[in-house]
């Protein structure tokens, strides 16, 4: 029944904006974040690999604000340099990852050609595999460094980039507007300035918020089945496996690392929620 | 259809170049001496003498000039074999035949246990967008894609094996093992498919002719049947494409969690024993498993859309 | 005449806006009532309320008598217990109404087992397939068939449904003229086999071809309504007569001029995608101050025609010659999508102060040209998606006009708009082909509107 609504749905429906509700809770769930691990180790003693034998699983409130882990080292120096680790990896990944996924997918949209059947092959080789495994091979080189584990995820993720740059090039390039801005007279970097990067850069936030949060996945992940970045480096996913023999005695600090971890996903994951994806 | 064979054709010989490649790749870089390395690995310190070394350096080839060697690597790859473990000194493909089935099952455990919490819940959300349980389940399904895999485990493990004392927290071999690891799986694909069958219904009940179906005055279960959720399922089923790569992933991860004896398990400790052949073995198969899930996609979708086999 | 749907004093408001207000009429049987109006005229509220599926926020008062009941006293399982067996719908653009994923036979069939309990549900939909000419086409899936194809099981649903009310919404819309003609008789075998006929649209000709009564629609009011004939030969209200004007066929034949020299001409054109071919060898010119109507059915290469002329794809074969001495951006190009031409998050003045710093314009010439194509200067903080088809599609017109063109490619640029829109448009092209020599070729699939417009159509096959 297709009853036109041409009248009604006009002034009815809101208005899509790039600010949803869901996306300011996820930035202000980050930035609280960012402040635990900025300011967390100025306000206690900030040292995470210090020890003290005497203070070993140390309760929370005692003299360490979060408690103490088997070593006696302070909990929140450690979630926090965790924190910082964690985020610090994954802008660092994503960074690395969108930079040439973008401009690669622009000039393959816009060049077309052998170039791009050349890219188009390269991501698909990237692609053939899940992330993981290829991540997976390359740590077989350097198990527990941190080389492996940034070159594999930027490798794996510049996929993504690279492909919705791609294909939204593509897609504006056929558009009657952009023909229609030819024919006026305009030129390629008229184009390139008014018509395709402010369609683009609002799908970027999107982006880079889920690639930074398969990366703190991915990260905590493999350090957590020992092959990612290894003990004594306060990484969150091996502190919950190093601290879970001792889940009967002090269960929250098992937790409070997977918390964490928990938290910045989320806090990506809903900021990406303004964009497209489900 | 010769052609959508012909793609996923193209895709698993890409994943043993990308596998065979790197892992070529990775025995030349080994550090040190690495046939005294390996020998060392496999014989034990005490055993280690040059002709050992000079065995493991042949049976690897270390000592010819390395454009023939990749060469003849990818021969061996191309006939299926894949050497021995460095750490057993057991046949590569024999070992990962044992795993295989244990990995099989898992993988088809999860995905069944997925569809069977995700499609009810995404048909029910659907049906009724912006009810309470809809978003319910959206709270639901944002928190556990925020959930590492091995958390959920974790968490799953603490509750059920240690808290509740109900199921095992590891092995293999009846439900109760299985029970865990398929459900932490399950959880997370789950996540994602019941949102995606969410919006498939919600998008097909507001399409020209699910309404003209109901117009039509079919009783309101005919409408569904008939006109709901086969187009429902099309992107439904197309989304299960990508989320083979959570679930290679996850049994990858989950394995490894839950000490279960399959490649994922196998995968990860190769990796940090460096054991390049099983590396390569464990690797390529899993590699394959997602090509054929790809594959199997691809096919229902066929099945599902009719416009699919007559585009071209 | 015995009336069998009375609708009296319908009123239907959202919140406090009054979408219809006092509508009243009614429907006898051999007597199809028409509701004529441009989109926002209310004519589909009207139907949706009939129907009952107003949307959510959406109340209608008054009365709808279908033989004797109240329809508006009924609740929603009431309601929708009528679909089917008292009111049946012929969907606008049958193509999207349809299963795409449901063989014709089946899309049918439901019809007889599941409406009407009927366990030889195949046979009776063969028989109704085959009564549409469909036979062959049983074992189809939408996108296998043609628009018209479409059209014709839609009518054969409507047809099995039987109900003795049908809705027709926008049948014609979509459909060129032989399939529109075919549309109407099969209606009108409906009206004969007594059903009541309620149809909406905003076509002017298929209201004359059903006959019966006729009801203008403006701002949801009748404006004037009576029997079909008399309504649409002595139009008593302004807006009645200015939709007839507006529709192709009544338009004043453009008087002959004398055209100028070629601008624009294509010699041995070849252009193929893939195996299909669409023309081979083919010679065009258009001279200056004349209007080229192109025509023919959809995918048989009007628009790549247009393109090749204008610049934007290259033939296989074959050469465009142009005028000498005018520069490239003399050839211009008018969208069949208005808002696709236009960059969504620019506003209109945007757009002109680009395009006037790009090429040196005068403003104040700027400012004559919108006010001669009747856009008010405070539509320039205005983006795309806040202006309806027609000022976008003259917005289009002034940004070509402010650069001189010899050679104007316009792509369907008026089937998207409303009678009265395309009207406009086209008397601005028709004017500045007389006036400033313009040459145009101008894509349609409208064989009335090609006739008024050009000086000469050609078709492709």
């Amino acid at each position: 029944m297709m009853l036109q609504m041409q009248g009604l749905a006009g002034p009815d429906r809101p208005a899509a904006t790039a600010w949803p509700l869901s996306r300011r809770i996820g930035l202000g769930l980050l930035a609280l974040l960012a402040a635990f691990a900025l300011l967390g180790p100025l306000l206690v003693d900030a040292d995470p690999a210090r020890q003290d034998l005497s203070a070993s699983l140390a309760p929370i409130g005692s003299d360490f604000l979060l408690g103490a882990d088997h070593y006696g080292r302070s909990l929140l120096a450690r979630l926090a340099h965790g924190a910082r680790l964690s985020f610090g990896m994954a802008l660092l990944t994503m960074l690395s990852a969108a930079v040439p996924g973008l401009l690669l997918g622009v000039l393959a949209a816009w060049r077309g050609g052998v170039a791009e059947r050349a890219l188009v092959a390269l991501s698909d080789i990237v692609l053939a595999l899940p992330g993981l495994l290829l991540v997976l091979i390359l740590l077989a080189f350097a198990p527990g460094h941190f080389l492996p584990l940034y070159l594999g995820l930027s490798l794996a993720l510049w996929v993504e980039f690279f492909r919705v740059a791609r294909t939204t090039t593509a897609r504006l390039l056929v558009e009657p507007r952009i023909e229609a801005a030819r024919l006026l007279g305009f030129g390629t970097p008229y184009i390139l300035r008014h018509q395709v990067l402010p369609e683009i850069a609002p799908l970027l936030l999107t982006l880079a918020a889920f690639a930074m949060g398969t990366a703190i996945l991915a990260i905590s992940t493999l350090s957590a089945i020992s092959v990612g970045l290894q003990p004594p480096t306060p990484e969150l996913g091996s502190m919950i496996v190093e601290l879970l023999p001792y889940y009967a005695e002090a269960p929250l600090a098992v937790l409070m690392p997977g918390l964490l971890i928990f938290l910045l996903v989320l806090g990506l994951q809903l900021t990406a929620r303004g964009g497209t994806v489900r | 259809m010769t052609r959508l064979l012909l793609g996923r054709l193209i895709q698993a010989v890409l994943v043993a170049l990308v596998v065979g490649g790197l892992c070529f790749a990775l025995v030349r870089v080994l550090p040190g001496d690495a046939a005294f390395r390996i020998a060392a690995d496999r014989y034990g310190p005490d055993a280690l003498t040059g002709q050992a070394a000079e065995a493991v350096r042949r049976e690897l080839g270390l000592d010819r000039p390395w454009p023939e060697l990749l060469l003849r690597w990818f021969g061996d790859l191309a006939q299926g074999r894949l050497g021995n473990s460095l750490v057993s000194g057991e046949p590569v493909s024999e070992e990962l035949a044992g795993q295989l089935g244990p990995s099989l099952w898992l993988a088809a455990c999860a995905l069944a246990l997925s569809l069977l919490i995700g499609l009810p819940l995404g048909l029910a959300s659907g049906l009724r967008a912006g009810s309470g349980l809809d978003r319910l389940a959206l709270v639901g399904a944002v928190a556990l894609r925020a959930l590492p895999p091995f958390v959920l485990g974790l968490v799953l493990m603490l509750v059920f094996s240690i808290r509740l004392e109900w199921l095992p927290p590891a092995g293999y071999g009846t439900w109760r093992e299985m029970a865990l690891p398929s459900l932490t799986l399950a959880l997370g694909l789950a996540a994602v498919s019941s949102r995606v069958a969410r919006d498939a219904v919600a998008e097909v009940g507001a399409t020209a002719y699910y309404r003209f179906a109901r117009l039509k005055g079919l009783p309101a279960g005919a409408v569904v049947l008939r006109h709901g959720l086969r187009n429902a399922g099309i992107p439904v089923v197309t989304y299960l494409g990508l989320q083979a790569v959570y679930l290679i992933e996850g049994v990858v991860v989950v394995e490894s969690l839950f000490a279960y004896p399959g490649i994922g398990h196998a995968l990860v400790h190769a990796v940090i024993a460096r054991d390049v052949p099983m590396v390569q073995g464990a690797a390529l198969v899993m590699g394959l498993m997602f090509v054929l899930l790809n594959l199997g996609v691809d096919l229902l979708c066929r099945l599902l859309d009719p416009r699919l086999g007559a585009a071209r | 005449m015995t009336a069998a749907l009375h609708i009296e004093d319908l009123t239907i408001r959202t919140g406090d806006r009054v979408l219809v207000s006092g509508f009243s009429a009614a429907v006898g049987r051999g007597a199809p009532l028409t509701l004529l109006g441009e989109s926002g005229s209310g004519k589909s509220l009207v139907a949706q309320a009939i129907m009952g599926t107003l949307p959510p926020g959406v109340a209608a008062q008054g009365r709808i008598l279908l033989d004797g009941t109240d329809l508006l006293r009924l609740g929603p399982a009431a309601r929708r217990a009528l679909w089917g067996r008292r009111i049946g719908l012929l969907p606008q653009e049958p193509w999207t109404a349809l299963d795409p994923t449901m063989r014709a036979e089946g899309q049918l069939a439901e019809v007889h087992r599941y409406v009407h309990g009927r366990r030889d549900a195949g046979r009776a939909a063969a028989a109704g397939l085959g009564e549409v000419g469909l036979a062959d086409a049983a074992r189809h899936y939408p996108f296998q068939m043609s628009g018209g194809m479409c059209q014709r099981l839609a009518l054969a649903v409507a047809h099995a449904a039987g109900t003795p009310l049908l809705l027709a919404d926008e049948p014609s819309k979509g459909l060129d003229g032989a399939l529109r003609a075919d549309l109407v008789a099969r209606l009108r075998r409906e009206v004969e086999a007594g059903r009541l006929l309620l149809t909406i649209t905003h076509d002017v000709g298929l209201a004359r071809a059903l006959g019966g009564t006729a009801c203008v629609m403006l701002d949801g009011r009748a404006v004037e309504s009576g029997p079909t004939a008399r309504l649409l030969d002595a139009p008593a209200h302004a807006y009645t007569r200015a939709l007839i004007a507006a529709d192709p066929a009544a338009w004043p034949a453009r008087p002959p001029g004398e055209p100028g020299p070629p601008v624009i001409a294509g010699t041995g054109l070849s252009k193929a995608f893939g195996r299909r071919r669409l023309f081979a060898d083919l010679t065009v010119e258009i001279r200056a101050g004349e209007i080229l109507a192109l025509a023919g059915p959809s995918g048989s290469g009007k628009t790549t025609l247009g393109n090749i002329l204008v610049g934007t794809e290259r033939p296989d074969r074959g050469a465009v010659r142009r005028a000498p001495g005018a520069a490239p951006v003399r050839f211009q190009k008018l969208y069949q999508d208005p808002p696709a031409a236009f960059v969504p998050h620019q506003t209109m003045g945007q757009a002109l102060d680009h395009l006037a710093r790009r090429h040196a314009l005068d403003p104040a010439r700027i400012a004559h040209l919108l006010a001669r194509l009747k856009l008010p200067a405070n539509l320039r903080k205005q983006r795309p998606g806040e202006l309806s088809g027609g000022e976008l599609q003259r917005f289009a017109l002034a940004r070509v006009l402010l650069l001189d063109p010899v050679f104007l490619f316009a792509d369907e640029a008026t089937s998207r708009l409303d009678p009265l829109n395309q009207r406009e448009v086209a008397e601005i092209l028709r004017e500045a082909s007389a006036r400033d020599g313009l040459a145009v070729l101008f894509v349609t699939h409208d064989a009335d509107l090609a006739g008024k417009i050009a000086d000469r159509s050609i078709a492709l096959r």
